[in-house]
């Protein structure tokens, strides 16, 4: 644990470096870049995708993965607008979205925890079966029109210049970080992401672990799903297509292992900060969107990179050090040959 | 019972069965639709097969060493819409030369998810991830208008398409369709009777055991990786030829659907197990699946996309299930063979 | 022409490899000549494994030199490796799955052509196997095959590749007494073929019994080389470990307290079949078979992780049907698997949240939350208990030599306050020091009463530790012996099938 943990803490610092050159580069092209309501804005723009984030940080520390978060949100963004068309009290309407993620989340938890299958194949099929079904629901339609309450949840600020969303997420994050850090489920996430084997030879219930985290990440797709319905106004079958690629990308930028068993959510939390001021920077540089998801593809390779180079070339200049030494020692006629 | 132990191979009995649900598709959507064994029909799905099929190709060599390349979709994309800016530049570029700067382009992109993940000892996942964006961009970033036209593509581009190289009664084999079957042809033998092709099983199925069995495993991923990129540079121009007219969007979203057909058609993705004909097998079904669903009136074709799911699902399902039970039933009762050393022993010392 | 009148295969020079703090190996020196089966033996961390890996080009030495022939060589990977004629066979055989038998012989060749020639691909791994004189379908997957045969694919692949000097670490761990017999006819064959073997092991007696020369590494430092006349048990123990060791073997003392657990019938289906002992209170049950025997199952069904088809178990008066890790614990059976790395330790984590792990329940606080000191208490209370020998308890169990790492293991199980302990090769792999501690500690265990199965391959173990032996062949219950008829040929006898003098069934 110790060793990881030192090279986790050399990520987070390389990240926290890296979050302040680029904020101090925004600030002084923009006057009133620090100032809160910026700040929010910068968050307000990709909030439904941040809020996946912790719980997906989990599945993949845990050693699984879950490419259906995109999918989900658009197929209870269509359950709901579906039956919203159908006149079914709005209430209701909610309430299906959600339970939508439910099910699809336990379908998931399901095939990978009792049926076995690996989670990239369940997730894909997922992936692709979810939106296909929010296409059998809308078809080519958009759905809007919703009532007034639920429109300003998603596009006004809530409590002083922080809308829902942004609470959600704080919240959703802090408890995250709790129940990671400190308590005995993050054990096990952790444990079982390590090897879970050992966890399962050590009564670990794995099974219910897996199935409980893919229920609460359906679930969180389905309520963000909800949300940027909220925020867009209307609901179409493409909602949120690729999300799932930027969720990944923020959670691996903060230093989470793929192969699972190490991460920290503070990693994430900086990976997050420097992706949301990044695009904003690239935004004022008047930079497109898919050339910012370029550079942001670019930052990824190379926060895996520079560090193997770096590793590589101290073994090597360590090697030649001992050599160094060595032959010294014998030309001083030190040790024997 | 023995003879067929000794010619076939358990994946190739799952080739087979493939080909027998075809078969079934076919029959069970040629008494539902009309004019369904047309022409038509035949001609449509061949070409919509070609592309995705080719990508899937390529995608399975990387697949069989345990890797991933998301980025193919980025890869058809870019050489797609940078052959067909070169050819509304210079019309009289030759079309043979066209092929090859795509193939090109493509092994260069690969060239570099191949370093990345072999050299460079990045996860495969987090390379292609990022070259999946960065290739993207690339794309977007290509001066001058967004949009490639057809109009402005020379004439043999849209003749290519359509015209046929041979026929078989009224069943039209266009030069695309056969391309992509040469190809098919020519990486199922690579993958069976060549070293380079053994070994990527072999890094797949074992990854320490190639490392440190004397296996250049790092230039073999390489080399996997540069061909996935080629053939999606070829399924580039084929891409370009199929629909002329792109914009920045071009082939999104191809990734997951080539990787969806290697899976239906038996490659594992962890490497080490699958074949490439049952790739173009896995195209072929669910492409063949997509276009029935379109003529067939009794359910809408939106739900092509949530059946394909299933549809994945279930192939692998059928693949750990079935395909254990037809292991042990190879191997007859699972007799330790020193055992039988033992027992042939005392046989004959009994005697 | 003594040995040391031919000129060496390989020479190694002043070897030295440092980890970070640890010198791995330091200034080592080692000769292999043509036709000998040199025996290395050296505690766990004596530099055993980082000798093969540079020898095997895995690590590059800081310093020093290897010689081929009286030749400098440098081995940069497995490639120069192989192309040198060095082959490395390991306690777990590295084959690949998904290829057959045949295609994971060759597959590794560096000369022939690009395409492959399957007929005569099969042809001639038949001939290799034909002359180990093993049978062996060339075309079957080499997924599912015994270990084993496994560990034969290896040798043949080793000698279709020529090799010159084959490594051979651990060999026998995995293999049952028989198995053994059939490497050590190979292993012969091959020296009479003038290669050079290196022959890793901590099995005092395969060593003493087929080497020709023994050499003694401890702490990264070369010890001693002897022709095998010349080493003395005692004297190669001394040089391995560095001090006197009386007795390294403590005799049970054997104490049998009341009726504990009560087996009857068990069975599973392609497993095992009428299973049926006692075990009472302070008494160590032996576990005897060959591999394949399927004790590890049996075992695996008393704790639940693979649960059995059918059968009664009565534990403490209450029959149970036992069909999870989870609830075995809660009625206090406790299993302490053979294969520590996979799945008996998380190697990337602490020695404190290794130990706590199946308890953990019982270290939360009401919130959830995990009261960190009191998982250190514990950690620490059988760091004492058992000599868990590290820097500190927050150290990664990875970092840990393996007898250290088998007594984390023990913690861990103690730590659950089993009644049953099912222990499955406790000693395996691990240096004749800590050997002697974890028979210590069973012995204490049993004193305390708890029953405990000895699960174990390990033959002279199995006769001093038990007070009675149940020995098992291919699933099913051979027989019962007491302590005093319990002899190694009687065990053997009944492992392999043909029973004979009491027989106890219950």
């Amino acid at each position: 644990m110790l060793r990881r943990f030192e090279r986790l803490k050399s990520w987070e610092g390389v990240l926290l470096v890296l979050l302040i050159g680029i904020v101090i580069f925004n600030s002084s092209a923009t006057p009133h870049y620090l100032l809160l309501q910026n700040q929010v804005n910068l968050f307000q723009l990709h909030i439904e995708k941040i809020i996946i984030v912790p719980i997906m940080a989990f599945i993949i520390i845990n050693g699984e993965i879950d490419l259906s978060v995109a999918s989900v949100m658009a197929l209870a963004g269509c359950v709901m607008g579906y039956l919203f068309e159908k006149d079914v009290p709005f209430g209701l309407c909610i309430l299906a979205g959600l339970l939508t993620g439910v099910l699809t989340g336990a379908f998931n938890g399901f095939m990978v925890a009792y049926v076995r299958m690996t989670s990239l194949v369940v997730t894909l099929s997922g992936l692709i079966g979810y939106r296909g079904l929010a296409h059998v629901l809308l078809e080519n339609r958009s759905v809007g029109n919703f009532p007034e309450w639920f429109d300003r949840l998603g596009q006004k600020p809530l409590v002083g210049p922080f809308p829902f969303a942004l609470i959600v997420f704080l919240i959703l994050f802090v408890i995250a970080l709790i129940i990671l850090q400190w308590s005995g489920a993050g054990r096990y996430v952790f444990v079982i992401g390590n090897n879970s084997e050992v966890a399962r030879y050590s009564g670990v219930n794995v099974r219910r672990v897996k199935m409980m985290l893919y229920i609460v990440s359906g679930f969180i797709a389905a309520f963000a799903g909800l949300l940027l319905t909220a925020r867009l106004g209307s609901i179409r079958g493409d909602l949120a297509i690729g999300t799932e690629l930027e969720v990944i990308t923020m959670v691996l930028l903060g230093g989470v292992s793929i192969f699972g068993g190490t991460g920290s959510l503070y990693g994430v939390l900086l990976s997050i900060l420097i992706i949301l001021n990044l695009r904003n920077g690239m935004g004022l540089l008047n930079i497109p969107g898919e050339n910012q998801t370029g550079v942001i593809g670019a930052l990824l390779i190379l926060s895996v990179l520079v560090p193997n180079i770096g590793r590589g070339i101290s073994e090597a200049w360590n090697r030649r050090r001992v050599q160094r030494i060595r032959v010294g020692e014998e030309e001083k006629g030190g040790k024997p040959a | 019972m023995q003879f067929i132990k000794r010619s076939f191979r358990p994946e190739q009995i799952r080739e087979l069965s493939l080909i027998v649900l075809i078969a079934l598709i076919i029959m069970f959507f040629s008494s539902q639709i009309e004019g369904y064994f047309s022409p038509r029909i035949f001609n449509r799905v061949t070409s919509d097969v070609a592309i995705i099929a080719v990508v899937a190709l390529g995608e399975t060599l990387v697949l069989l060493t345990r890797n991933y390349d998301l980025s193919v979709a980025s890869v058809v994309g870019l050489t797609a819409f940078f052959i067909g800016k070169q050819l509304t530049a210079y019309p009289d570029l030759n079309p043979m030369l066209a092929m090859l700067l795509a193939i090109s382009a493509g092994a260069g992109l690969g060239l570099i998810n191949g370093l990345l993940v072999s050299y460079g000892r990045i996860p495969s996942i987090i390379v292609t991830l990022g070259t999946l964006a960065i290739y993207r961009a690339a794309l977007v970033a290509y001066p001058g208008n967004k949009i490639v036209v057809i109009n402005d593509l020379p004439e043999w581009i849209t003749k290519l398409g359509s015209t046929q190289l041979f026929s078989i009664g009224e069943f039209d084999i266009r030069p695309v369709v056969a391309g992509g079957l040469l190809m098919f042809i020519i990486f199922q033998l690579v993958t069976s009777y060549t070293r380079f092709g053994r070994r990527l099983y072999a890094i797949g199925s074992n990854p320490e055991a190639a490392r440190i069995g004397g296996l250049p495993s790092q230039r073999i991923v390489l080399s996997s990786y540069i061909l996935c990129g080629a053939i999606a540079g070829l399924a580039g121009f084929l891409y370009l030829v199929r629909y002329g007219n792109l914009n920045t969007a071009a082939a999104s979203g191809m990734e997951l659907k080539a990787i969806a057909a290697a899976v239906v058609g038996g490659v594992s993705t962890n490497g080490g197990k699958g074949t490439v004909m049952g790739a173009l097998l896995g195209a072929i079904m669910i492409n063949l699946l997509q276009q029935s669903l379109l003529r067939w009136l009794v359910i809408s074709d939106f739900w092509v996309d949530a059946l394909l799911g299933l549809l994945i699902l279930l192939a692998v399902l059928i693949d750990s299930v079935i395909m254990n039970r037809l292991g042990v039933l190879w191997r007859g009762r699972d007799l330790n063979p020193v055992d039988e050393k033992i027992i042939e022993e005392k046989k004959s010392h009994a005697a | 022409m003594s040995i040391e009148e031919k000129v060496p295969v390989l020479q190694m020079r002043h070897i030295s490899k440092r980890f970070d703090t640890t010198q791995a190996l330091d200034d080592v020196a080692l000769d292999l000549y043509p036709g000998e089966i040199h025996a290395l033996m050296g505690e766990n961390g004596a530099g055993k494994s980082t000798l093969i890996k540079i020898m095997t080009g895995v690590y590059q030495p800081d310093t020093g030199e290897m010689l081929l022939d009286g030749k400098s060589i440098k081995v940069g990977n497995s490639v120069d490796a192989q192309a040198y004629g060095i082959a490395a066979i390991y306690q777990e055989p590295m084959v690949y799955p998904d290829l057959n038998v045949a295609e994971n012989i060759f597959v590794s060749h560096r000369s022939g052509g690009v395409i492959v020639n399957w007929r005569k691909l099969y042809k001639d791994a038949e001939e290799i196997l034909a002359k180990l004189d093993v049978k062996l379908d060339v075309r079957m997957p080499a997924r599912g095959l015994t270990l084993a045969a496994q560990q034969t694919i290896e040798i043949a692949k080793a000698i279709s590749l020529n090799v010159r000097v084959l490594i051979m670490d651990e060999p026998t761990a995995s293999l049952s007494a028989h198995e053994a017999e059939q490497l050590f006819i190979f292993t012969r064959a091959l020296r009479t073929q003038g290669v050079s073997i290196l022959y890793i092991s901590h099995r005092m007696e395969e060593v003493f019994e087929i080497a020709d020369r023994v050499t003694v590494f401890r702490d990264g430092k070369h010890i001693s080389t002897l022709p095998r006349k010349e080493a003395t048990r005692e004297k190669t123990i001394r040089d391995m470990v560095g001090r006197k060791i009386e007795d390294f073997f403590a005799k049970s003392t054997g104490q049998r307290g009341e009726l504990l657990m009560s087996v009857r019938g068990l069975k599973k289906a392609n497993t095992f079949s009428d299973i049926n002992f006692d075990l009472y209170r302070g008494e160590v049950l032996g576990f005897a078979g060959l591999v394949g025997a399927r004790r590890t199952d049996v075992g695996l069904a008393l704790f639940g992780v693979e649960p059995a088809d059918s059968g009664e178990v009565v534990l403490n008066g209450r029959t149970e049907k036992i069909h999870s890790p989870e609830q075995a614990l809660k009625i206090g059976i406790a299993y302490v698997t053979e294969d520590r790395r996979q799945i008996g330790l998380t190697m990337a984590m602490s020695i404190v949240s290794n130990v706590s792990l199946p308890m953990l329940r019982q270290y939360l606080s009401r919130l959830g939350l995990i009261q960190t000191r009191k998982e250190e208490a514990t950690a620490e209370h059988y760091r004492e208990r058992l000599s868990i020998r590290t820097p500190s308890i927050q150290h990664p169990v990875a970092m840990l030599s393996g007898g250290n790492q088998q007594k984390v293991m023990l913690s861990k199980w103690l730590n659950t306050k089993p009644q049953i302990l099912i222990l499955d090769e406790p000693t395996r792999g691990i240096d004749v020091g800590a050997k002697a501690e974890v028979h210590q500690i069973i012995n204490e265990l049993a004193a305390q009463g708890l029953g405990i199965i000895l699960i174990s391959s390990d033959m002279p173990e199995i006769l001093a530790m038990s007070d009675r032996i149940l020995v098992m062949r291919e699933g099913r219950q051979m027989g019962i012996f007491n302590r005093e008829e319990a002899t190694q040929e009687v065990i053997l006898t009944a492992a392999m099938g043909q029973n004979s003098g009491t027989l106890e069934t219950v």
